[in-house]
């Protein structure tokens, strides 16, 4: 990394980003679930001290992302950004039961934008100062997990019971969980089975010339359905099959219900898995394929050694994008009766309840980021060394 | 011994091959060469089978290749295609063993060989076995290229354009390397080029195509004295003479020379110079510095100061050189004779100019 940056561009727009956070709302007093409430400034929310240490915090970041891009700098700078994500959550958790001291029973404090664009803005610094420290990876995880991982504590210690989307959460703890549990399934299913069906039309499209062009009209004609409507064609024969076949009902498979669900979502997940292994294949230097079978290799021999180490790295590529796209279509399969964390947010729609809304949301973000770096941890293990990077 | 007969390839209307009949003998190397497209990959690659002919049979040690499972057939012949092709996402070694491992050879048998051939190829074992084929340069993937292709010993070698894809100064290297190679290995080898040097250079027997026919099959020399026909003449080209003398080494033309040393007294340097008008200039190991002319002498009062310094590389050739290499340096320098140096740059005689054209003149026409 010898480039003579001066100034870190990536870190300052996040510290800037997180000074504006102070300037709106960061806690919101409702006086009931559903009614609008008050938004309270930085101060109002949590405090004189502790709006001028998240204010101080945020003033050190912006300074010395100011000061220049190196390996010392940027570990102070990832570790003053995960002391903004820990004070600021610490003292949230903190205040909201203060604000509620002396307030009605329904009354409720749920988190403002400020707070949202702060815990952005120190992510964005995050990013940034992780970039920077390429040679350390001891440094690099610190930076990047810190936080998340104090978050997480507080999150399980009830820190944050007084904030309305815990409120929700309490009382539907079980609810939650099997609902989690159902998009895991909902999702993993899917994707498991799309992988499996996809590479094996992808590895037929590129064996047989006949079978291309079909087998790409139609999972490219599936991908521009709208999801919605995906779902709720699949209603109508899947129920007609039911009550022509009621054996199959014994099995699940109904016009509502994680049959369809499971169904679109394969057929989503295909696309970008038949593609990628397409791709994959057809990419690889037919010289390297020549050379394998001069040298007597059989077919399964070139499948095993050339072909599939080559092009594994695009194929899992393709399984990732099919994941992190699944756990979000996941969501909309509460609609059909599927279940999932959709749930949550459907019934919060109906009841106009922001917080119920989030209660299905936020989970849904931070399982597709986690799903997507587990997907890019598998697929940095599967390429070949040999492939990338040219002469060093 | 490979022996093709009366084979003849077509696809659909285009004929590639047709009525093809050679003869390779063991410990052979034979040169396919002719203009592109007019059949030598697919004459090769009918060999180990990567393509079955139309028409023809084709046997190797009088066996017919039809009857032996292609896979098997293959790891019994070296092939290095024409686009190197190794595998990026294995090693050296890995790329190396892998007819080895088809073959099931021991795990220390296979190791023992990688070692064997990456020093065979000139490249360091050390530093070359775990690279990737990312991490090489054009001429050291060639080499791995070949290493490859004789990983299992095989008696029987098909090489495409082996040597294609480099300059011409390290294709020069790698040529000189087959050839050392070949001298210790003697495999039989069908090795296809586009360039006629290389053909001169490497065959003991060339094979010219034309469309698909077999034009002539001879010793090079034959090929340049005696074309058979107006294509041949035209392939070979009028320089036919000229390409005659890369066949001759110099060894057998170096005759002794005079030469002074840096230390030599003037004196002694003015009666060597009374029999010729110039003499080779060499330090106190023997090694070639430049030269002195006898009109320089009189100015000066050593040889140091009467010479001229001539670069070593540029001017001198060794015992391993040809006769047209001798003669282009004379040209190149405007030299009647050109210094010959052992490995280390000692002079250890001259050739001249007039033993070439006697040479040339001695040729048939
Ligand atoms: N698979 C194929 N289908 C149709 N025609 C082919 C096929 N392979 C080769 N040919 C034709 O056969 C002829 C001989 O091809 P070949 O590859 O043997 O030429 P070549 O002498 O090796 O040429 P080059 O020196 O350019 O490599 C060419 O006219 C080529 O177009
Ligand atoms: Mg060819």
């Amino acid at each position: 990394m010898g480039r003579l940056v001066t100034r870190d561009s990536v870190a300052i727009s996040g510290s800037l980003i997180g000074l504006a956070s102070l300037l709106i709302g960061w806690l919101t007093l409702k006086p009931s679930r559903i009614a609008a409430g008050t938004s309270l400034n930085l101060f109002e929310s949590i405090g004189w001290v502790g709006g001028l240490t998240v204010l101080g915090l945020w003033l050190a970041c912006l300074i010395l992302s100011l000061t220049g891009k190196k390996e010392r700098s940027a570990v102070t700078l990832g570790i003053l950004a995960n002391l903004i994500v820990i004070a600021s959550f610490l003292l949230v958790g903190l205040f909201s039961g203060k604000l509620l001291e002396g307030e009605a029973q329904i009354a409720r404090v749920s988190l403002g934008a400020g707070v949202w664009i702060t815990l952005a803005g120190a992510y964005v610094v995050i990013f940034s100062a992780r970039q920077t420290l390429r040679g350390s990876t001891i440094w690099r995880n610190v930076v990047s997990w810190a936080g998340l991982a104090v978050l997480v504590f507080l999150l399980i210690e009830g820190w944050f019971q007084d904030i309305s989307i815990m409120t929700e959460f309490s009382g539907r703890e079980e609810r939650f969980l099997q609902e989690l549990m159902q998009h895991i399934f909902l999702f993993g299913g899917s994707v498991a089975v799309g992988t499996l069906l996809g590479i094996s039309l992808g590895i037929w499209a590129t064996r047989s010339r006949r079978a291309e062009a079909p087998i790409f009209f139609t999972t490219n004609i599936t991908q521009t359905i709208p999801s919605l409507a995906l779902f709720g064609l699949l209603i109508a024969p899947l129920s007609a099959l039911s009550f022509a076949f009621p054996v199959l009902r014994e099995f699940g498979i109904r016009g509502v219900g994680v049959a369809p669900a499971v169904i679109a979502l394969v057929i989503y997940s295909l696309l970008p898995i038949v593609r990628n292994t397409y791709v994959g294949l057809r990419q690889l230097d037919p010289a390297v394929i020549d050379a394998g079978r001069g040298m007597g290799m059989s077919r399964a021999q070139i499948f095993r050694k050339i072909e599939v180490p080559l092009a594994a790295p695009l194929v899992l590529e393709g399984v990732r994008t099919a994941s992190v796209q699944s756990v979000g279509l996941a969501a909309i399969a509460a609609l059909i009766g599927a279940g999932g964390l959709g749930w949550f947010i459907f019934q919060g729609l109906g009841q106009a309840a922001a917080d119920l809304i989030l209660l299905g949301a936020i989970p849904v973000i931070v399982l597709a980021l986690l799903v997507d770096a587990i997907m890019r941890t598998i697929v940095r293990v599967a390429t070949p060394k040999g492939l990338g990077k040219g002469n060093q | 011994m490979i022996r093709l007969v009366k084979v003849s390839k077509s696809y659909g209307d285009t004929i590639a091959v047709r009525q093809l009949s050679l003869v390779v003998n063991q410990g052979e190397v034979c040169v396919l060469i002719g203009p592109s497209g007019c059949g030598k990959t697919t004459t090769l690659r009918m060999v180990n089978r990567l393509i079955e002919p139309t028409a023809g049979r084709i046997f190797i040690n009088g066996k017919e290749i039809s009857r032996v499972k292609p896979e098997q057939l293959r790891r019994s012949i070296g092939y290095a295609i024409q686009s190197v092709g190794l595998f990026p996402h294995m090693t050296v070694a890995d790329n190396i063993a892998v007819v080895p491992e088809l073959l099931h050879w021991a795990k220390s048998r296979v190791a023992h060989r990688i070692d064997e051939l990456l020093r065979l190829v000139g490249l360091d074992p050390l530093e070359y076995a775990s690279k990737y084929p990312n991490q090489l340069s054009g001429g050291e993937a060639q080499r791995i290229g070949v290493a490859r292709a004789l990983a299992a010993n095989p008696p029987i070698l098909l090489m495409d354009e082996p040597f294609g894809a480099v300059d011409p100064l390290t294709r020069e290297k790698l040529q000189a390397q087959f050839l050392r190679i070949q001298q210790e290995l003697k495999k039989t080898v069908l090795l296809v080029t586009h360039d006629l040097d290389e053909a001169i250079r490497l065959a003991d027997r060339i094979a010219i195509m034309a469309s698909g026919r077999l034009v002539q099959h001879a010793t090079p020399e034959e090929i340049l004295s005696r074309p058979t026909n107006k294509f041949v003449h035209d392939f070979v080209g009028t320089d036919r003479a000229l390409k005659r003398l890369s066949r001759i080494g110099v060894a057998s033309f170096i005759r002794p020379t005079h030469s002074v040393k840096l230390s030599t007294p003037m004196k002694e340097v003015a009666s060597v110079c009374e029999r010729c008008h110039w003499v080779w200039v060499v330090d106190d190991d023997g090694k070639f510095t430049g030269w002195l002319d006898r009109t320089s002498l009189p100015a000066a009062n050593s040889v140091r100061q009467a010479m001229v310094v001539g670069d070593r590389d540029e001017i001198t050739i060794t015992k391993n050189a040809t006769l047209r290499e001798a003669l282009s340096r004379m040209l190149g320098q405007g030299f009647n004779s050109i210094p010959v140096v052992d490995e280390e740059g000692r002079l250890i005689g001259e050739v001249s100019l007039g033993d070439v054209e006697a040479a040339t003149a001695k040729m048939e026409p």
